[in-house]
């Protein structure tokens, strides 16, 4: 430990903590703005500056390491005057004008500075040089005239989001921050995560789709869990008067370091389906508006017709998007209190987690690996969130092996992009391992290996090398790869490798341990129900239905599916419910109500447990032990 | 001792800095007991006194030669000066013709304007000054207190005029100090 003292205070920091993490523990604050935990120390904007004894010049306290008898001062006159320079440069350089800025009165560090300094007004004005705006993205604006260079969006692309869109241009005053190579955000490869608008400490980048909703100060935060993959990220939800307005990434979460991806982050802001609030059922051809009672008396009365009848009886599908508590209501009822062989969900078809010794595989690993071998899985794509963690890896060397038939965006980036035939993955990553830990009798040869998925044998053999030399390799099984999923386990239980099993649907690792994991499909049933809440159904789940008799669909909005319906029980969206969901890792997180539902709209687990009563069917157990997880990781 | 003179002037406003003034409400009593108000652009003393007041303040950018007379004015009659609101003391929204230009401020303004017909032109009489860039009060003249704010609030507008009604020179930080 290092024992050194800030104003006068004694502190005491781990080897290696900078100045201005010890600051901030210490509860002291030292205005910075380039400065974010969550990057690397960088030692730009200079607003961080201290005094300490015996160095002569003023010190960046954010790229200082505290040293043992350190005395530092972080607000003498001399401190305090080389700060308000350092503004009053920023603030002369470009244009930045608070009275129409949508970060101003709390959300902007550059004015919180300036006014934790009691600036009154800018010693040296603007030169008045106009800057560009560029408009051309669908979620941001970012406008040059409000950027203060502190390079926190380019360092968030590269470091946390290993996108690299963002980068500058030019040097000194004539620095810009540019996308690509100088093209307009909205043509370049940016992907849309919004991390650099949620780091950005001025208001340079303006989000279209919250900008002047509401200060910090002015709306609600509730700490929840994103519901678009089976990553499960931490989010905060922003609401004002019961409207949305943000999703951020939440800083803290264990899962995603707050980064979030463009389904996270834009997609519940770009909603603009149709919500259903009131029960319907149809009558002469059309769908009407219905009270709750004869809405489930009717569905009740359908259903126990046709309970403990087999392939002719109810098809029951309920979407991953559902919290644990609704999915394993939906089980108990459907599955087992009325005996459907067919209750699934609609990650059925999709990828299980992969367990391992009782354990799934921690995200965590892949921010330590020096190898990642991908299954079976665009991380561009689905899943970005995990995509991130491995992109931003491969500038430190970490080894990236893809091994997918199809079309997949890691293939570009691999150092070893491998396409073995269709259903021969399993043959070939045993292939590999094999040779990988040298020659093993029980396991084919490379010839062998190569010759049965179509990959090359120096190929096979140069990835079982770097497989073998790698310290912390990793695999990570994708949906591509379920067929494989089982054996990989039992593979890497032999040779210690960790596997990281992505899932489909934010609850689709709870739907597996429910038993909901058949596909959907529709043969001769007389009845359907859906339990689709706010989720988009798929493509083709209305035509697929077109035949069945009867169709109950539980859902938020409007779509083709609740079009053919004969009866719509509207429920909760994600940002209204409260529940849990287990993510790909097994951690249970809970989803926490951020908006109140509209009157007439009921829980998803509301309304199975009003049809569960009406059919005399106890819903009884626990959703959490019935997960059967050894470790409840929260 | 006689009660402090104080006088104030717009430049390039809005007016919404001394309609923040107004907002003092009934206030405007406890500073007139306090204090001599004279020419302001809502009274019918329209100039400070040749002889000097103690307090000027003034709101508004220096956009034009007539601003800048009016500024030096109230500095060379004037003991302590003040700039109120964000026009005064950053240049503010008027500003924002520095970024295009004041020729083509003038043209889009006075011909382009969907409204105009052929004929638009833009306005030249001698008695109208003539268009400058735009400038904050203290890149024309020396500035004693700055009280931003687009508008200051009228709580910090009444404790700057009861901080000087009582000789003293208001400090604004904290709670007090906003840029917008």
């Amino acid at each position: 430990m290092i024992r050194f003292t800030i104003d006068g205070q004694q502190v005491e920091v781990p080897e290696g903590t900078t100045v201005l993490r010890a600051a901030d523990q210490a509860g002291i604050y030292i205005p910075r703005l380039c400065d974010h935990p969550s990057l690397t120390p960088y030692g730009g904007c200079r607003l961080c500056i201290v005094e300490v004894e015996g160095i002569p010049t003023l010190q960046t306290s954010c790229t200082l390491q505290a040293r043992d008898g350190m005395v530092v001062y972080t607000n003498t006159p001399k401190v305090r005057e080389a700060r308000e320079f350092v503004l009053t440069m920023l603030f002369s350089e470009r244009n930045h004008f608070c009275m129409y800025c949508q970060e101003s009165g709390g959300d902007c560090e550059l004015q919180s500075a300036a006014y934790g300094e009691d600036m009154t007004h800018w010693p040296i004005q603007p030169n008045w040089h106009p800057y560009p705006v560029d408009a051309s993205h669908p979620d941001f604006v970012l406008d040059h005239n409000r950027c203060v260079l502190c390079r926190r969006c380019v360092r968030a692309c590269a470091e946390l989001v290993g996108n690299f869109t963002l980068n500058v241009r030019d040097r000194g005053s004539k620095t810009m921050i540019i996308a690509d190579l100088d093209v307009p955000l909205g043509e370049s490869s940016c992907i849309n995560c919004g991390t650099c608008v949620q780091i950005c400490p001025t208001g340079a980048f303006i989000d279209r789709h919250s900008a002047y909703l509401g200060l910090d100060a002015e709306v609600e935060q509730t700490p929840s869990v994103c519901v678009g993959c089976s990553v499960g990220c931490g989010i905060e939800i922003a609401t004002r008067d019961n409207h949305l307005v943000r999703v951020d990434g939440d800083w803290e979460a264990p899962v995603n370091d707050g980064l979030l991806c463009e389904v996270g982050r834009y997609q519940p802001v770009r909603d603009e389906r149709k919500r259903i609030v009131t029960p319907l059922i149809r009558k002469d051809g059309s769908l009407q508006e219905a009270t709750w009672d004869e809405a489930l008396n009717l569905v009740a009365e359908k259903l126990k017709s046709l309970a403990g009848r087999g392939s002719d009886g109810i098809a029951a599908l309920a979407s991953t998007r559902l919290p644990a508590e609704a999915l394993y209501f939906f089980q108990q009822l459907f599955a087992e209190g009325l005996g459907s062989e067919m209750a699934t969900s609609t990650d059925g078809h999709a990828a299980r987690s992969v367990i391992v010794n009782g354990q799934a595989g921690s995200l965590e690993a892949l921010k330590t690996a020096d190898c990642v071998i991908v299954l079976g899985e665009d991380l561009v794509k689905d899943h970005q969130v995990a995509g991130f963690f491995v992109k931003r890896a491969l500038p430190q060397g970490t080894r990236l092996i893809v091994i997918d038939s199809g079309e997949n965006a890691l293939h570009e980036l691999a150092n070893y992009s491998l396409r073995p035939r269709p259903e021969t993955i399993r043959d070939l990553v045993a292939g590999i391992l094999a040779a990988s830990k040298g020659s093993d009798p029980s396991q084919p040869d490379v010839a062998t290996t190569s010759q049965r998925t179509g990959v090359d044998a120096d190929t096979i053999q140069a990835v079982a090398q770097v497989i073998a030399l790698a310290q912390n390799p990793v695999f990570v099984c994708g949906a591509g790869a379920a067929e494989a999923a089982e054996e990989l386990a039992k593979l890497a239980t032999s040779f210690e490798i960790p596997v990281i099993g992505l899932g489909g649907g934010a609850n689709s690792f709870a739907a597996a341990k429910y038993g909901l994991d058949k596909a959907f499909t529709v043969n001769g049933q007389q009845a359907a129900y859906l339990a689709l809440g706010d989720d988009n159904p798929a493509q083709d789940l209305a035509q697929q239905l077109a035949n069945v008799p009867f169709v109950a669909v539980q859902a938020s909005y409007v779509s083709p599916v609740t079009d053919i319906a004969d009866v719509v029980l509207p429920v909760e969206i994600w940002a209204e419910l409260e529940g849990h969901y287990v993510n790909l890792e097994g951690r249970v997180q809970e989803a926490r109500r951020a908006l109140t539902p509209p009157a007439g709209v009921r829980s998803n687990t509301e309304v199975l447990q009003a049809l569960a009563q009406r059919l005399g069917i106890a819903l009884d157990g626990n959703w959490l032990a019935e997960l059967g997880l050894e470790t409840v990781v929260a | 001792m006689s009660k402090p003179k104080i006088s104030s002037d717009w430049l390039a406003v809005c007016s919404g800095c001394h309609m923040s003034l107004l907002d003092i409400d009934e206030r405007i009593v406890e500073i007139a007991k306090l204090v001599d108000i004279r020419s302001t652009p809502i009274t019918d003393l329209k100039e400070p006194d040749e002889d000097g007041v103690d307090v000027g303040i003034l709101s508004g950018a220096v956009n034009m030669t007539t601003h800048e007379e009016v500024a030096k004015r109230m500095r060379e009659r004037c003991k302590i000066l003040v700039a109120l609101g964000d026009c005064a003391v950053f240049g503010g929204v008027v500003a924002m013709r520095n970024l295009c230009g004041t020729e083509e401020a003038l043209r889009r303004a006075y011909v382009e304007t969907e409204s105009t017909d052929d004929e638009g032109k833009i306005p030249s009489s001698p008695e109208l000054g003539k268009p400058t860039p735009v400038r904050a009060l203290h890149e024309v003249v020396k500035v004693d207190v700055f009280v931003p704010g687009c508008p200051p609030d009228a709580d910090v507008i009444y404790y700057v005029l009861s901080e000087l009604a009582q000789g003293r020179i208001p400090e604004i930080k904290d709670e007090k100090l906003h840029w917008h």
